[in-house]
């Protein structure tokens, strides 16, 4: 054994020059990677009502510390039957890798086309969520970098929320922030609309307190909370800002409402 | 998640009302994602109006609060009189300077009232001194994010005691119910010009 | 004895360590520009009220060493719409011979068709277009892990006949505003266009002649502070009437007052 190989390792087939060992130098250490990512910051909030819902995000692009663009759009009509989705019933938000993001909406945007096509009536809200679920998980092992909202309204006319992570997982939520801010903007959305550390006073003691009565808000009271969730945000989060964009669907259809937000 | 700041999980605010000022914490010490104890205040008192948070490496907030009862006691032997809020923010602050390069590993607040106007006054530090005077309110830990997100949308200004403590209630149990590594209850104390009121809130115990 | 030739002749295992040539390795996705080699600096833009103005230095780097300083960097494509290349020149090049194709391509068809243009009363492919195409092609590449080393502003006239300007970089991330600027010129020319339209109602105040001063003028500044810039630059105006591309541009009006107060600038004997 010994006078076949000089090397303690090669104790079997020994190298070839296509084939050579790979030991000692790190992973990597040589040869700088292309990293085909990037964090465009911004953030994302969705809640859904008794008979709407409502979408919301910043409209900056950032890239490191540089703002690239003041109105750059996150949330999305899809499914519609035109080019300016007049028709949509559905809106998808998406935040973290912009490029990623859009691609990802567009995907989306086409297969609810497809669906259409064959089946000749729109995509319920259920199946596109499931869809994109899949979609996600698709590209499991190279992820669209995405933080993904999915609205509409249920088939019984209710509002609909589906939260994703950028792998597929996904749920149905009353409500749901995403993006660099949703740290910031999760809580409060808990507190305030799900009444969540909310007690009737004098209920009782310690955990036999009684929780406030959940009720659903209304379009005013979410505009509203919206809005003060953004200002928030803004205030303390450097990549959230300049415009906050908004898509309120309702069985009228879908309306856009642009605000402005600080832009320091 | 390695990072000595985040060991042991916690969290801590402060937050300025008209002629009061509230300091809040959790009460969870945590190795990582297991909790530990339930029963952690990160909340020391160094004179009628001289509240001191501390949030960071349990080990260190154990250290450098006492530490500080030791300071504060010296101060009060020399001087005769009892140690000013501001005072006491730049005593910590110098003390943390001095371990400029290798610092207790904690993020501390201080809130109190001013002995002689009755101001209420707050500030915040880094892990190494350096100060951030505020007029609104302070966070610090690892639900520091959450926490500012509660804040900056639930805080207004002059508030009275029972709507700021209403306030600084709901902002941090809000806040540490999204944080995995603080809640298990929480310590507020409301502190006025004559009357310092301590309430412990249960929170969620999960 | 080792009977492989392969083994002769080559350092022993047991002294030196077995042989590292994980360099030689090609597995893994192909490489075609892993890093960037011969580089063109800022290209910067800005929209005014009947088109944008572009401009970007004649210079390809190669490191820190001033290699090609007659390189065009702003191309036009049908007398319509601009592109302006910062980045790698060799990924430059593959991309601008790309375009070309489709510019042959649909001036062919066009005039094989001539009912087609008077049908569409325009030309076939509009800067928003292009832009698309592009932005799908950048996104494509980085998705193959053969990214273009580039980032691109394309400026001309959408589907509705207003002035359009986007940018579109390596990873495929595009975006589009009033003024935008690549590489060094983000942090210098930015600022100092958006003095001046910081919101598309300001923009389209603007006029060709005060869009124009503005641009020279960040030129300038990034000539001062720069390093791999140059003063020979090109400037190109894409308005309804055409492109006017001009590509031997020299700056003027260049102020060193301050370097006498300043050392290094070779005017002291220190």
């Amino acid at each position: 054994m010994s006078m076949f190989s000089q090397n303690p390792l090669m104790n079997g087939p020994n190298y070839s020059f296509s084939e050579t060992p790979r030991v000692g130098a790190p992973e990597g250490a040589r040869e700088h990677r292309f990293d085909p990512y990037t964090d465009n910051g911004g953030s994302t909030l969705a809640i859904a009502g008794a008979d709407f819902t409502i979408m919301a995000g910043d409209t900056r692009l950032t890239s490191g510390y540089s703002i690239n663009s003041r109105f750059h759009r996150k949330v999305f009509k899809i499914g519609g039957t035109t080019t300016d989705q007049h028709d949509a019933h559905l809106v998808l938000s998406v935040v973290g890798f912009a490029a990623d993001g859009e691609a990802l909406m567009e995907r989306v945007d086409a297969m609810c086309k497809m669906y259409r096509y064959r089946h000749g009536r729109p995509i319920s809200v259920k199946a596109c969520a499931q869809r994109l679920s899949t979609i996600l998980y698709n590209k499991r092992f190279f992820p669209y970098y995405a933080y993904a909202i999915l609205g509409g309204l249920d088939e019984e006319g209710k509002g609909a929320v589906y939260s994703y992570d950028p792998v597929g997982s996904y749920e149905r939520e009353q409500c749901r922030a995403g993006g660099a801010a949703a740290s910031l903007i999760m809580p409060f959305l808990d507190n305030q609309v799900n009444f969540k550390n909310q007690f009737i006073p004098g209920s009782g003691e310690g955990h036999a307190l009684q929780e406030r009565e959940r009720r659903p808000l209304t379009r005013q009271e979410v505009e509203v909370l919206v809005k003060d969730a953004f200002d928030g945000a803004v205030e303390r989060h450097i990549e959230v800002g300049d415009g906050l964009q908004m898509m309120v669907i309702t069985n009228k259809g879908i309306e856009e409402i642009i605000l402005p937000l600080k832009r320091d | 998640m390695s990072s000595p700041f985040s060991i042991n999980g916690g969290a801590c605010v402060a937050m300025v009302g008209k002629d009061c000022v509230a300091i809040a914490c959790d009460l969870r010490l945590g190795l990582q994602a297991l909790t530990v104890s339930n029963n952690f205040p990160k909340i020391f008192q160094y004179g009628d109006n001289v509240f001191l948070g501390l949030t960071g490496l349990a080990t260190d907030v154990n250290t450098v609060s006492d530490l500080f009862r030791w300071k504060v006691n010296m101060y009060r032997l020399r001087e005769e009189r009892q140690i000013a809020p501001r005072t006491f923010a730049n005593l910590v602050s110098s003390s943390l300077y001095e371990k400029r390069f290798g610092p207790y590993f904690v993020s501390p607040v201080v809130a109190g009232l001013d002995p002689k106007t009755g101001r209420p006054f707050i500030c915040g530090f880094d892990s190494i001194g350096c100060i951030d005077f505020a007029k609104d309110f302070i966070v610090s830990g690892t639900a520091s994010e959450q926490l500012f997100g509660m804040c900056e949308s639930l805080w207004e200004p002059d508030l009275d005691a029972d709507a700021l403590f209403e306030t600084i209630s709901q902002s941090l149990l809000n806040a540490v119910d999204r944080d995995a590594l603080s809640g298990w209850g929480a310590h507020v104390y409301i502190i006025e010009k004559d009357k310092v009121t301590k309430r412990l809130l249960k929170g969620r115990q999960d | 004895m080792d009977h492989r030739p392969q083994a002769w002749g080559r350092p022993r295992d047991d002294v030196y360590g077995a042989y590292d040539g994980s360099y030689l390795n090609h597995g893994g996705p192909k490489n075609a520009t892993q890093s960037p080699v011969v580089t063109g600096t800022s290209v910067i833009a800005l929209k005014f009220k009947d088109g944008v103005v572009m401009a970007a230095d004649n210079l390809a780097s190669y490191g820190s060493l001033a290699r090609f300083t007659d390189v065009k960097r702003l191309h036009t494509f049908h007398n319509t719409t601009i592109l302006g290349y910062g980045g790698d020149v060799s990924d430059m090049q593959f991309l601008s011979r790309l375009i070309l194709q489709i510019e042959l391509h649909q001036d062919y068809e066009l005039e094989q068709l001539p009912d087609i243009k008077a049908q569409r009363g325009q030309e076939v492919m509009q800067a928003n277009n292009l832009f698309t195409f592009l932005k799908k092609q950048m996104y494509h590449c980085r998705n193959h892990f053969d990214p273009l080393w580039n980032q691109i502003l394309i400026a001309g006239f959408d589907d509705e006949r207003k002035p359009f300007l986007s940018s579109v970089d390596l990873r495929g991330t595009s975006f589009s505003a009033p003024s935008l600027a690549t590489g060094f010129g983000a942090a210098l020319a930015q600022p100092i266009m958006r003095k001046y339209a910081d919101t598309e109602e300001q923009a389209a105040k603007l006029t060709r002649e005060e869009a124009v001063e503005i641009v020279k003028e960040c030129m300038k500044v990034l000539f001062y502070r720069d390093a791999r810039s140059l003063d020979r630059y090109s400037i190109a105006v894409v308005t309804k009437d055409g492109i006017d591309l001009k590509e031997n541009e020299q700056l003027e009006k260049q102020s060193w007052a301050f370097a006498e107060r300043i050392k290094g600038y070779g005017t002291q004997t220190v």
